[in-house]
């Protein structure tokens, strides 16, 4: 055990505890006392915000694995008209923001909505609003989370596909499996640590969603939180309600961990190896195999995409009030440190879980990632209050001012960012390291090698697609930010989500899509930049 | 580390000294055109204005937590219920000066702080299914009673535009008759709330309710034109009411600021509250966002040539907004008790 406790398990041990502090913070709310709000929710809504989260979270699941698997499976083992363009091309949904599709989901189908305007430019008869589907609600929910963070299980999912060997499939040939069964028994168990890791995502951002809820009129828990804090004035129980999201989600972790407790996904040595002949589809199955990617890829980006343009066409004044100067060297400082605070952090982790095998750690780990879950807001308040009360109450502060320091301060925003994407990021390269064997560790120490020369020499190299991988989703995921970014920021910074939110929150989302579709082409230019990382076709 | 942060103390204490002339504004209020009076504010006065927008609790919190250490000098939200439970909390100074309190309505400030615009929360409906006979003298008191079953859309019982009106019900009515008011109110929806007052406002355009409740400003924006053709026309067909003209008058919230407990810059801060209040700036709001003047002796034609909006109707006076702040809690746990999303 003394052993075990070297630099690698400490450094580990303080960045998991270092982002568990918004999660301890927020359980201390169990040691203080409640408003009556606690009391009218459990009476009126809280059975049914319970509910719609979970009809949510199950919807949003089932509708992400669905469209991330399927198109992942389509183009990594399919040749097909337009399989090399939608390989990459669906990656591009990450751009746009779920609450930007919201906007544009409501915008369009709603009332006197441009699905309105433009049927009625088009027709003579006057057509009325009531002929229009309404996609809001449950329903509009559930559509505008799941296409716009489906990307998650896809990107992780098709990687996974993309290095299976060719011997897995053969093996189902030899046993003389169908396709169906092959897919079924062998394709989908073996990619099962990436499909988990990009769900995992999906179920936290989708528990912590407010915008696109609210936006849609339905409640969840977090409208309990909301509603406790803001207009009762009840920060503890909206801590409370957080801590219960965070401790559903930890359970959700553990029993996944628990349940492929012995399995190993480690990729086979490099001779075993065998790519992939992919499988040449013609006539309608082709055709077939081509519409659903369109589709998804229409109704992903696309759509978001034309609405905002359409917008910002018709109204381009707000196009040219923007300072774009100003927004993009302030989104790309924010980018920049943050990116490299995570992955360096996440790297040092995730190797000293891999050295040390303590459990301890392991379960620090995913006690500290499940933070993930909670609403930005919660975390950032959490935060203010632990800076705070450090300020207030260790003495060896007392001569500095931790609070402008830590508060309010580009440096506070990504102490911020890093605790609320340090599991994207962790997860991630952690996906990446299940793959290699932890043989191939011990025969570098044989060789002599120090774990620092293992760690730069052997695993960095077999990783850099998964950091590449982990770099655009950081990079995606901090441009559009939203909560984090408006409760911490310093005076006069703007980025391009807090433009389009200050205008949303005027009612005025014409002229909320110029920064959004600014959002949306920058994080497509990086995706496109370095998809061919993404995408690496070598082994 | 305890070098290097000495070194970012001193420099920020240095920085700070040399922009010394400034005024630091934390807003929850995020309109664009708020920015631009700012800048017509520096371009008059050499004061500087640092903004900070973001969600309302947080940025109260963030205020109380930076304490003494806050650079915030002024806070702004639209929302006198908001205003006031800050207040509550000691966030605010007493910082009336005796211009503020001269040209600012009593019912619309306190000791701490004070409306810069008004808005009023009122009902549009259609003249095609609504009777005369019905909306005339209407209150808002009586869309608890049966005849207005599904007929009636509004939004949310989260929206705090909402949770006032009803605060201002129990201030007027008390906990129990607003409790039993809310309860027939909530079975006459038309549909399950959702979307914002100018969704309600496009309801009764579409025919999916006959009225709506909803501010002012929301209908004027549609009118100008900023939200499409098809919604102006949508607009032009919906005609508002304002009710309880012949009791108090017509429910009204305010936009408000105050000054903090702990602002540096307390005179800079008094010059850009009297600044808001000059006829100038209550022009470039009404012209901007259609919220009402705050100021007495001061009414904006615009809204009545251009909107179609009342300026003489009656306003509730007798309601102070500050009793918004008591009475919101209770507001809404009669409203999620009667059922109200």
């Amino acid at each position: 055990m003394i052993a075990r406790i070297n630099i690698w398990y400490l450094s580990s041990f303080l960045i998991s505890l270092i982002v568990a502090i918004p999660i301890i913070m927020i359980f201390s709310s169990f040691f203080e006392t409640t408003s009556e709000y606690s009391l009218v929710l459990k009476e009126t809504f809280l059975s049914e915000y319970v509910i719609n989260s979970l009809t949510l979270l199950i919807g949003v699941l089932i509708l992400t694995s669905i469209i991330g698997v399927g198109c992942a499976y389509l183009v990594s083992f399919y040749n097909f008209f337009g399989a090399n363009f939608f390989k990459w091309a669906l990656i591009l949904s990450f751009a746009v923001p779920a609450y930007i599709y919201s906007y544009s989901l409501g915008a369009f189908f709603d009332n006197y909505g441009t699905a309105y305007s433009i049927l009625n430019s088009l027709s003579d008869n006057i057509i009325s609003n009531s002929a229009i589907p309404k996609l809001d609600g449950m329903f509009g929910a559930m559509l505008a989370i799941s296409f716009s963070i489906f990307g998650y299980v896809y990107v992780l999912t098709r990687t996974s596909f993309h290095y299976q060997s060719q011997n897995l499939i053969d093996l189902g040939k030899n046993l003389g499996f169908s396709k169906k069964k092959t897919f079924f028994k062998i394709i989908l168990p073996s990619a099962r640590p990436s499909i988990v890791a990009g769900l995992s995502l999906v179920a936290m951002e989708t528990l912590s969603d407010f915008g696109s809820v609210s936006f849609f009129g339905i409640s969840t828990l977090t409208t309990g939180i909301y509603n406790a804090w803001i207009t009762f004035d009840d920060l503890t129980l909206a801590n409370r309600l957080s801590f219960y999201l965070l401790m559903f989600i930890f359970l959700l972790f553990t029993i996944e961990n628990f349940s492929r407790k012995k399995a190993q996904y480690h990729t086979l040595s490099k001779s075993g190896f065998k790519t992939k002949t992919k499988i040449n589809l013609k006539g309608y199955k082709s055709t077939l195999a081509f519409s659903i990617c369109f589709l998804v890829f229409f109704i992903s980006f696309l759509f978001p995409v034309i609405q905002m343009s359409y917008w910002t066409i018709l109204f381009p004044k707000h196009f040219f009030d923007l300072n774009l100067i100003d927004l993009l060297s302030n989104t790309l400082i924010l980018v920049i440190l943050s990116c490299s605070l995570l992955i360096s952090l996440s790297f040092i982790s995730n190797y000293g879980n891999r050295i040390t095998k303590s459990k301890l750690l392991q379960s620090l780990t995913t006690f500290s990632i499940s933070g993930y879950a909670m609403p930005g807001i919660i975390l950032a308040v959490a935060y203010i209050s632990f800076i705070s009360f450090l300020d207030e109450n260790i003495f060896i502060f007392e001569n500095y001012n931790m609070k402008s320091f830590f508060i309010g301060s580009i440096f506070g925003l990504v102490v911020v960012y890093f605790v609320r994407f340090y599991s994207l990021a962790n997860n991630g390269i952690k996906s990446g390291y299940l793959k290699i064997n932890y043989s191939i560790d011990e025969s570098a120490y044989l060789l002599g090698y120090s774990k620092i020369k293992t760690f730069k020499n052997i695993h960095l190299p077999y990783l850099k697609n998964s950091i590449f991988l982990v770099i655009i989703l950081l990079l995606i995921e901090i441009i559009k930010e939203l909560p984090i970014t408006l409760i911490m920021r310093p005076f006069n910074f703007d980025t391009f989500a807090t433009t389009a939110y200050t205008y949303a929150s005027q009612d005025l989302l014409e002229a909320a899509a110029a920064p959004a579709i600014i959002l949306i082409l920058i994080s497509s230019a990086f995706i496109l930049l370095t998809s061919k990382y993404i995408l690496n076709e070598q082994s | 580390m305890k070098f290097v942060l000495t070194i970012i103390t001193t420099l920020s204490l240095l920085i700070s000294s040399l922009l010394a002339n400034e005024v630091n504004v934390f807003s929850s209020r995020h309109y664009d055109t708020d920015i631009q009076l700012y800048e017509k504010f520096t371009n008059q006065t050499g004061i500087k204005v640092n903004i900070i927008s973001g969600e309302d609790a947080a940025l109260q919190k963030r205020i109380i937590e930076e304490g003494a250490d806050s650079k915030a000098d002024i806070y702004i939200t639209s929302d006198a219920g908001r205003l006031g439970l800050f207040d509550a909390k000691g966030m605010f100074q007493n910082s009336m000066s005796s211009l503020i309190i001269d040209k600012v309505p009593k019912n619309y400030r306190s000791e701490n702080w004070t409306g810069i615009s008004k808005r009023a929360r009122i009902i549009f409906y259609s003249k095609d299914r609504v009777k005369k006979n019905e909306i005339e003298n209407l209150n808002y008191e009586d869309l608890s009673n049966l005849k207005w079953k599904n007929r009636i859309a509004i939004r949310q019982s989260n929206s705090i535009y909402n949770q006032s009106l009803v605060a201002s019900l129990i201030s007027n009515n008390g906990i129990e008759k607003t409790k039993t008011w809310s309860e027939g109110f909530v079975k006459n929806f038309s549909r399950t709330p959702k979307g914002n007052d100018r969704a309600q406002i496009l309801a009764v355009a579409s025919g999916e309710a006959d009225i709506a409740i909803a501010n002012t400003y929301y209908y004027a924006l549609m009118l100008s034109g900023q939200k499409g053709k098809d919604q102006q026309e949508a607009a032009r067909n919906v005609t508002p009411f304002y009710p309880n003209q012949g009791n108090r008058g017509t429910h009204m919230n305010i936009s408000g600021a105050g000054i903090l407990k702990n602002s540096k810059n307390k005179q800079n801060a008094i010059i850009f509250l009297e600044f808001l209040l000059s006829k100038e700036s209550q022009d470039h709001i009404v012209k901007n966002t259609f919220e009402y003047p705050i100021i007495k002796d001061f009414d904006s034609y615009e809204l009545i040539t251009n909107m179609n909006l009342e300026i003489s109707f009656k306003e509730d006076l007798l309601t102070p907004v500050s009793d918004f702040a008591k009475y919101q809690p209770d507001a809404l746990k009669i409203m999620l008790q009667s059922g109200w999303k």
